[in-house]
């Protein structure tokens, strides 16, 4: 009995949570990008109470106002203000929340597509399979935003269609990766077993195949936000993502782009935020994959 | 070889087949009337124009016979008319493919000219202020979407230096590069060179960033090799061993990997063209969508997929020429 109970580890039993965060604190890329993401969620959710002014409302006498460390800028208009002498800062700080929406939106409707066709194409194998994966093939063979301006033009531009056609768009990959581990696990000895005691299709998949796949699906749902934040400030850049009012950072930056020469302060609040939440993201990404998934490498 | 590129070109056809299905049937896709959609952003359509759009898109036809017919119009070349422009839409997008190409081409250049050195720098000088910069870089260009960049560099290029123009086009690079070298003047490709250059390097960016990252290790694994010891041994020099082993052996998967890249650079110019006005196909495919000129987004998509297509198999075929490995390697 005693040799039995020394082979077992002798380290205290160590929770999810405790990992995390001892490996959160060891590791400086992945501390500063979790607390520039905290920082940005907290931005998007308090962002009535912080905005200084309404980001629609327009004040003529704040029209291409200087930024507060320019000349003639001042404290009230922090970033400045724009064409329409609305105030950049607060229009920064509302952005991040349509920023953040879709990318919650449509990573969570490409994750949970992606998963479940992957589970389900790995595990019946067959016709299901091929037809599932000559879909996403045909969808790799062309750049997302190909696909998704298809989307675009047959819809109509606006920001349904944007969160429907970046969805469209990322689902592939979640598949594919999904569809991977199906594959193996399904050979394996519990998945037999469960079988041979009557276990249900439905119960195998989302008991034991999801579960095992899950740390690598977080690990690319975290890569996509970024990826995603950065699409939809692209489309929107186009013009064809956010409409007017609601603040975007791309649309931001797309109106600044008219006034560089004059007034470059237009692009400067919206593109710093881009960057920094996307290097945040990024930062985290690769602190969890280096952590729980260090199979993959990331090109 | 023969076998693989038949393979790879009806395989090719069946997707070119597929997406022209998907573009014939966007007329019945579309919610709501097709045609009155189209009039809000093309005023001053008569009610036979309508008609005339109605039969070209072939709203009431079934939708088997919608797609035998732009089948049917695709082999006499005739892929409708652009209802803003008015005129062929095949001949609009013909126009502007080679500026688009050009546009990525440059910018393939410019991602490997960048790449390969720094890549290199940043593996043999591990650790130094040099690998920390290719570092951040590869993070930048992750982090940092093309169009900021564009509007960045535009901000330090043309309205802080004023060296470079904002937006605009001239005409073919290559065509100026030719004449220049004819004539010995090479003002004329300055001329045309100083247009494309920021549009270049904001679509290289990423693919740059990528790219350091990726030589970097590749020249890692190959400097860990035991020839390159061996080489060391027999007494050739450091600077022969580098260049010589070393480097090419990590050329091919960079090459590779580059090669693979044109497609994503492909998809980026339709960002890049909006952003400095750029007369190719990605930035007449948004002005499409907002004129609601389905002719023209429906001949635009088709046009772009087979170049896409296409490209791929050019790309596939290149590298295993280039790479004896993936020759005899069956797939």
């Amino acid at each position: 009995m005693t040799t039995i109970e020394t082979t077992e580890s002798l380290d205290p039993p160590v929770s999810a949570a405790q990992r995390f965060l001892s490996e959160l604190i060891r590791s400086p890329k992945g501390l500063t990008g979790f607390v520039l993401i905290v920082l940005v969620l907290l931005v998007a959710l308090l962002a009535p109470l912080l905005a200084p002014h309404d980001p629609a409302q327009q004040v003529l006498g704040a029209r291409f106002q200087p930024p507060a460390f320019a000349e003639d800028g001042e404290w009230s208009r922090v970033l400045g203000g724009d064409n329409l002498g609305r105030d950049i800062f607060s229009r920064v700080l509302y952005g991040s929340q349509t920023s953040i929406m879709v990318a919650l939106l449509v990573v969570f409707n490409a994750m949970i597509t992606g998963s479940i066709l992957g589970a389900i194409s790995g595990y019946f194998g067959g016709i299901v399979d091929a037809a599932i994966m000559r879909v996403a093939d045909f969808q790799l063979s062309f750049p997302f935003i190909l696909v998704a301006l298809l989307l675009l033009a047959i819809v109509g531009p606006g920001f349904w269609t944007m969160v429907f056609a970046l969805s469209v768009a990322l689902w592939v990959s979640f598949a594919r990766l999904v569809r991977g581990e199906t594959l193996k696990i399904r050979e394996l000895e519990y998945i037999q077993a469960a079988k041979s005691i009557g276990v249900g299709h439905a119960a195998i998949i989302f008991g034991h195949v999801i579960p095992n796949v899950l740390p690598t699906i977080i690990v690319l749902a975290t890569l996509d936000i970024a990826a995603v934040v950065l699409y939809e400030a692209a489309i929107s850049f186009l013009g064809l993502g956010t409409q007017p009012p609601t603040p975007s950072w791309g649309m931001m930056i797309s109106e600044g782009r008219n006034y560089l020469y004059e007034n470059y302060w237009m692009a400067l609040g919206p593109g710093i935020a881009i960057m920094t939440t996307s290097i945040a993201i990024n930062l985290f990404g690769d602190f969890l994959r280096d952590t729980y998934d260090p199979r993959q490498e990331r090109l | 070889m023969f076998g693989y590129l038949v393979r790879r070109v009806l395989s090719a056809l069946v997707v070119i087949v597929c997406v022209v299905f998907v573009v014939s049937a966007i007329s019945k896709l579309v919610p709501g009337d097709i045609v009155d959609m189209m009039e809000a952003g093309n005023p001053g359509m008569t009610e036979q124009d309508k008609e005339v759009l109605r039969e070209q898109l072939g709203v009431n036809k079934p939708i088997f016979e919608t797609f035998t017919s732009y089948l049917v119009g695709i082999f006499k070349g005739d892929l409708g008319n652009s209802t803003r422009l008015r005129s062929s839409a095949a001949v609009l997008i013909g126009e502007r493919v080679p500026a688009t190409l050009e546009l990525a081409l440059t910018a393939l250049f410019f991602a490997l000219v960048i790449a390969l050195p720094l890549g290199i720098i940043c593996a043999l000088k591990q650790g130094t202020v040099v690998d920390y910069f290719g570092t951040i870089l590869s993070v930048l260009g992750v982090a940092v979407p093309g169009f900021l960049v564009g509007v960045i560099l535009i901000l330090v290029f043309s309205v802080e230096l004023q060296w470079l123009p904002s937006t605009g086009y001239k005409g073919s690079v290559v065509v100026a590069a030719w004449n220049a070298l004819l004539a010995w003047d090479f003002s004329i490709l300055w001329d045309r060179l100083r247009y494309i250059l920021m549009p270049a390097a904001s679509l290289a960016f990423a693919v740059v960033a990528i790219n350091v990252r990726l030589i970097r290790s590749t020249m890692l694994e190959v400097i860990r090799q035991d020839y390159l010891q061996f080489a060391r041994a027999k007494g050739v020099p450091e600077r022969t061993v580098y260049l010589r082993h070393a480097f090419r052996n990590a050329l091919i998967p960079t090459v590779t990997i580059v090669g693979l890249q044109l497609g994503n650079l492909l998809g980026g110019t339709y960002i890049i063209e909006n952003v400095f006005a750029w007369p190719g196909i990605g930035r007449l495919a948004v002005q499409s969508i907002f004129w609601r000129d389905y002719p023209l987004i429906q001949a635009n998509v088709l046009i772009a997929a087979c170049l896409f297509v296409f490209l791929n198999i050019l790309v596939d075929v290149t590298y295993r020429l280039i790479d004896p490995r993936i020759r005899y390697a069956r797939r």
